[in-house]
């Protein structure tokens, strides 16, 4: 009975990221330090810090992008549904599938909309053409842009705004169906009514999957996450919900890191 | 700019204190005009009741200016909603010593029926409620909450015997009656007075601590009651 009850624990905590002593190297430079921390699956987490303190080099040991990037060594473990995937024996490729990215500024590729939303789902064998119709939608759908696309989906991505280009990668992520997505400051580069839809977007999103998003931008992670980590020097200086984070930080790091009486 | 906005949001903490300064002030000169039916300090009551509402005024607007224009967190956010609660307690405050200074009026040609004693002392304890409440404000140190519970309890005691006194003059004399009913007005204004100070109290503890607790609480298992300061925090 007990392990019964045990087995349910675990199962209804798979989906969570779990990062023990987490250190990543750029050469001789310490950009993480010991960083151990424990992401709830359907919730936005978000990394706030100051420039340089390693909150993006964090987001990209998620889906192992630093494996790209030469003279830079990680180590340590990250636990997601019982497995390290920081580990030698897992392939990147398949893990960045589960845990799509969305970055500062849109990239769309330089085809159409349609194109663009099912390039992935083609590369992974899928050829019928009502199915890509079918994912192409709900993921235009997903990411609250087919209402404004849905009529052109052959036009070039590149003649959409900055904010409609943002949220085509972020149903182009979708496409794939992840479980877990990074998003590097994604709205950096929008106004504030892009920023606003996406925003808007993250909160749909987090029923769904699980939502990492790194932003400089304090008040935009006090609107969308539930939890929050402040970075300092590739440590992490505090972790916890967001609500306590941003009106009663215990750490003086953060305190001062959110009224601004830094350095 | 965030110096900027340190240096603003310093110079409306000021404004603040200077706001309390001017509410306690009301409130003493009500309590004298009363007692002693001074009545030149009674109008220099009602001629401060248009100030202390344009500075309430003023300090709300220049606080939703910060808010607007610098979003704070964390201390900041804290000290901009300590301050926007404040000057509601203190407008509430200087608005009792004008009530008490329109009693003062009221009363002017009619003698005491007794020398007034309770009514001065309440006004004393509430002063020095206010008093801390603003020194707290201002250098951070709650260890000066820590008799507030009792200080608050005493104002309440005090209101009671008052009334139970009045009651047994005005059963006594019915000339008394008047009188007697505006003494006991003035003491139900200045419980609230000190209510409104415990209230700020609570509002600047939490500005410090980031800590919600209650000052006036009667009941006794309330989880977030003030237990006080220990020496070492």
């Amino acid at each position: 009975m007990n392990k019964n009850i045990k087995r349910e624990e675990i199962d209804k905590h798979r989906g969570d990221l779990r990062l023990d002593n987490v250190n990543v190297h750029y050469g001789d430079n310490h950009a993480i330090i010991d960083v151990s921390m424990f992401i709830k699956q359907k919730h936005v987490t978000a990394f706030i810090g100051p420039s340089g303190c390693g909150k993006s080099t964090l987001l990209r040991c998620l889906n192992r992008m630093n494996d790209e990037i030469v003279g830079c060594k990680t180590d340590g473990s990250i636990y997601w549904g019982g497995i390290d995937i920081l580990g030698k024996d897992v392939d990147p490729v398949p893990l960045r599938r589960k845990v799509g990215m969305v970055f500062q500024k849109p990239n769309p590729f330089p085809k159409s909309i349609f194109d663009n939303i099912a390039y992935a789902p083609r590369i992974h064998g899928i050829r019928d053409k009502k199915k890509l119709i079918e994912i192409v939608e709900k993921s235009l759908k997903d990411a609250a842009l087919f209402e404004e696309v849905g009529d052109r989906l052959g036009d070039s991505a590149m003649g959409l705004s900055g904010g409609q280009q943002q949220r085509l990668c972020i149903a182009r992520t979708l496409a794939i169906q992840p479980e877990v997505i990074l998003m590097d400051e994604p709205c950096s580069a929008l106004d504030p009514i892009a920023t606003a839809k996406i925003e808007d977007l993250i909160e749909e999103l987090k029923k769904n999957y699980t939502v990492i998003i790194v932003t400089h931008n304090m008040q935009q992670a006090a609107r969308v996450s539930d939890y929050t980590g402040f970075f300092y020097l590739g440590k992490l200086i505090e972790f916890g919900e967001t609500k306590q984070i941003f009106e009663n930080p215990k750490e003086d790091l953060t305190e001062k890191y959110m009224t601004g009486r830094f350095g | 700019m965030t110096e900027k906005f340190h240096e603003e949001l310093d110079a409306l903490k000021k404004e603040v204190i200077n706001m309390g300064s001017l509410a306690k002030k009301m409130l003493n000169y009500s309590v004298v005009a009363l007692k002693d039916s001074d009545l030149k300090k009674g109008k220099w009551v009602a001629d401060h009741k248009v100030k202390l509402a344009d500075m309430d005024d003023k300090i709300e607007a220049e606080a939703f200016r910060l808010i607007a224009l610098y979003q704070p967190m964390a201390r900041d956010m804290r000290e901009i909603a300590c301050i926007l609660k404040m000057i509601t307690y203190l407008t509430r405050i200087g608005r009792y010593g004008k009530d008490i200074a329109n009693v003062a009026f009221l009363l002017r040609d009619k003698t005491h029926v007794k020398k007034l004693v309770s009514i001065p002392y309440m006004a004393e304890i509430v002063n020095s409620l206010i008093d801390d409440a603003l020194k707290v404000f201002k250098d951070d140190n709650v260890k000066r909450f820590n008799d507030f519970v009792e200080r608050e309890g005493k104002t309440d005691a005090l209101r009671y015997s008052i009334f139970r006194e009045c009651l047994s003059y005005m059963i006594e004399d019915p000339k008394k009656i008047e009188r007697c009913l505006y003494y006991v007005m003035v003491a139900r204004y200045l419980e609230r007075c000190a209510d409104h100070a415990c209230k700020m109290a609570e509002k600047i503890f939490y500005m410090v601590t980031g800590e919600r607790v209650e000052i006036d609480c009667r009941d006794e298992t309330s989880k977030s009651c003030f237990t006080g300061v220990k020496k070492d925090e």
